[in-house]
């Protein structure tokens, strides 16, 4: 008898999903209102009171800000749910013998879910008050998600373990999280700044499938080079982080 | 559904140390030192060299002090923890209730919690819908089955705990101190269910401070001693010699002076213990006759008097007897020379550790001059409590 791997993994996700509604009254509503309301914010903060501006006739500052915002979102929040993926779980790793590699997978998976939904939400806002999407671009946006997520995974396998050992990681990571975000092209038009900064800017690997997203989506080609060698590393990033799981498992109860 | 001349478990000469982590530069230098897949530079070693099998339909206590490493060797059996030196083998799943909490989350409710560990046990989904009442049944703990498990007694763990355990009944038992815990009908319960489960070809290992449940539900016993198994065998062999090394540790071994170059007024110049002379270890089966024989010696000639005790390793005196009590003239083998012969018919001792103290007095059995005392070691099988066996019947 192996534990149902499965089994295992869908109670884990089914856990992580539960906790966000555990105790509220509008349970998954707030998945509906949240985006929603945010989205209602940054077009009236940006649009209304900063009168920001797109290069794009058509498009509004807060939609082209919301195709950015929300891909990014989905990677840094995967990322920084799964510092406390095995900490937090410290009374269940030092008391069964559990698949560590299932307590973070579920971690980001949850985590990822629920920000597709809120992404989803705020897709269906943005056509219904006018923007005009090109959901031809959705393959493109979908490997792009994929690559984040494979990122994701990575990174947070990376994350919790060395959180283990350092538990500054969990303090450090939120910071390292928001300075990342203002060097990803998410509130600015990367088109619109010099060569030299946009090739500066695209050394960031997170960059090239966030930028393909909002791309995809107005219609823009896409950067295929920078795409191509962001799922590269994004690939090898993962593996490390299996790898460094693989390395430390024997080791991490010793710590917890 | 396994072989059965294969052992269940095979703990392979395993170690495990942890590491010491004051500061934290520890924490950093044990991550680099994690990196380059060494061992950390600075740590404890809580187990050493361990080794025994498991074999099917086997039930071993393991016994021993608190921080003997008894946990730490079930969380390694169970694959918790990783051993540092050495390796575990293990055949089939273990159901193991380690400590309270049983691998339980505290924030979601006891269902949810017996979902992930029915999962974990490889139970199908399809499986636990027809297992859950059964689980619920067992555990007994009406509505708070959807509680939050934060909100529960250590008694309703562990009948949750012991619930799932009792539904997947795995080939391989382990349990961890945990009989102590619930209250006395489920205690009941649960005793009467692992003896079932005994019986019936099922592997224990049990970890328990009560040398009644060891005795009661195992046949082999670990007696683990500071991180090595300090004796392995017969139960009651080695709880015996547990619970002996108890004793002498809470006193301290009474140290009796060198009195052998001393000349005595009235000495002590021989004993034999049932026909083996001082010197061997001196073993004696508790309902057996026990023998004693005392060569005195007297300066002024005059008939010593012989005081014999039985005495606990922990100096409890347990009996004593003197040859004037009982009005008992010696055998004069020579001048200045007297030997007593003294049989206890059927020794009440229980098993366990005893001393034999032989003292000489004087002719009036007023002044003590010699003691010489003997560790005898009372073996059988009793599972009562006390010190004696008293005679009894049941009407």
């Amino acid at each position: 008898m192996k534990p149902a791997y499965r089994s295992v993994f869908r109670e884990l996700l089914r856990r992580e999903l539960g906790e966000r509604y555990r105790g509220s009254l509008l349970g998954v509503l707030w998945h509906l209102l949240l985006p929603l309301s945010q989205l209602l914010v940054l077009s009236w903060v940006f649009s209304h009171l900063l009168q920001a501006r797109t290069q794009f006739e058509n498009l509004s500052y807060a939609a082209f800000l919301a195709l950015g915002l929300w891909p990014w979102n989905l990677f840094s929040n995967a990322v920084s749910n799964s510092v406390a993926a095995l900490t937090g779980n410290a009374a269940l790793i030092g008391k069964i013998a559990l698949p560590h590699h299932l307590l973070v997978d579920a971690k980001v998976s949850a985590s990822i879910l629920l920000d597709l939904a809120g992404f989803a939400v705020v897709l269906l806002a943005l056509v219904v008050f006018g923007t005009h999407l090109h959901f031809s671009g959705l393959p493109v946006v979908l490997l792009s998600l994929i690559i984040l997520y494979i990122f994701a995974v990575g990174f947070a396998n990376i994350v919790a373990v060395l959180n283990v050992f350092l538990r500054d990681v969990g303090a450090a990571i939120s910071q390292i999280m928001s300075l990342l975000f203002f060097l990803t092209p998410v509130i600015y038009d990367m088109a619109q700044l010099p060569k030299a900064m946009q090739q500066f800017l695209l050394l960031n690997p997170f960059a090239a499938p966030i930028i393909s997203i909002r791309q995809a989506f107005l219609g823009l080609p896409i950067d295929w080079r920078h795409l191509g060698i962001s799922a590269l590393l994004a690939i090898v990033i993962a593996y490390l982080g299996y790898a460094l799981l693989r390395r430390a498992r024997p080791h991490l109860e010793d710590y917890l | 559904m396994s072989d059965a001349s294969l052992p269940l478990v095979e703990v392979n000469h395993i170690s495990k140390r942890y590491p010491v982590l004051a500061n934290s530069a520890d924490r950093l230098s044990a991550l680099w030192d994690m990196l380059r897949g060494r061992t950390p530079t600075r740590h404890t070693t809580v187990l050493s060299d361990i080794n025994f099998k498991v074999m099917p339909g086997c039930s071993i206590g393991i016994i021993g002090e608190n921080g003997a490493g008894k946990s730490t060797l079930l969380k390694l059996i169970t694959r918790v923890l990783t051993p540092s030196d050495g390796d575990v083998v293990t055949r089939g799943s273990i159901g193991a209730l380690l400590e309270l909490g049983a691998g339980f989350h505290p924030e979601y409710s006891g269902r949810e919690n017996v979902r992930l560990s029915a999962a974990l046990y490889g139970i199908s989904d399809a499986e636990l819908k027809t297992k859950m009442a059964e689980i619920e049944d067992f555990a007994d703990i009406g509505h708070y089955i959807d509680e939050p498990t934060k909100h529960y007694s250590s008694g309703m763990i562990v009948r949750l705990g012991f619930a799932i355990i009792a539904a997947v009944r795995p080939p391989l038992l382990i349990t961890d101190e945990v009989l102590g815990v619930g209250d006395e009908s489920f205690q009941k319960k649960c005793s009467r269910w692992i003896d079932e489960y005994v019986n019936s070809g099922g592997t224990l290992l049990l970890v328990s401070h009560s040398m009644y449940h060891v005795q009661k539900l195992c046949r082999e016993a670990i007696w683990l001693h500071q991180g090595r198994i300090e004796m392995q065998g017969d139960v009651f062999s080695v709880t015996q010699h547990y619970l002996a090394w108890h004793e002498s540790k809470r006193t301290g071994e009474d140290i009796v002076p060198d009195q052998s170059n001393a000349i005595f007024d009235y000495g002590i110049e021989k004993v034999t213990y049932n026909n083996s002379l001082h010197g061997a270890a001196l073993e004696a089966e508790s309902g057996a006759d026990y023998r004693i024989e005392v060569v005195l010696t007297s300066l002024d000639d005059a008939p010593p008097v012989l005081l014999v005790g039985w005495v606990r390793e922990d100096g409890t005196p347990v009996y004593g007897i003197s040859s004037e009590m009982d009005s008992i003239a010696p055998t004069k083998l020579a001048i200045g020379k007297y030997r007593y012969c003294l049989c206890f018919t059927k020794i009440g001792l229980l098993p366990g550790r005893y001393k034999l103290r032989v003292h000489s007095l004087d002719s009036q059995g007023l002044r003590l001059f010699q003691t010489i005392d003997r560790h005898v070691t009372i073996t059988g099988q009793s599972r009562a409590y006390g010190l004696m066996h008293m005679p009894h019947h049941w009407e």
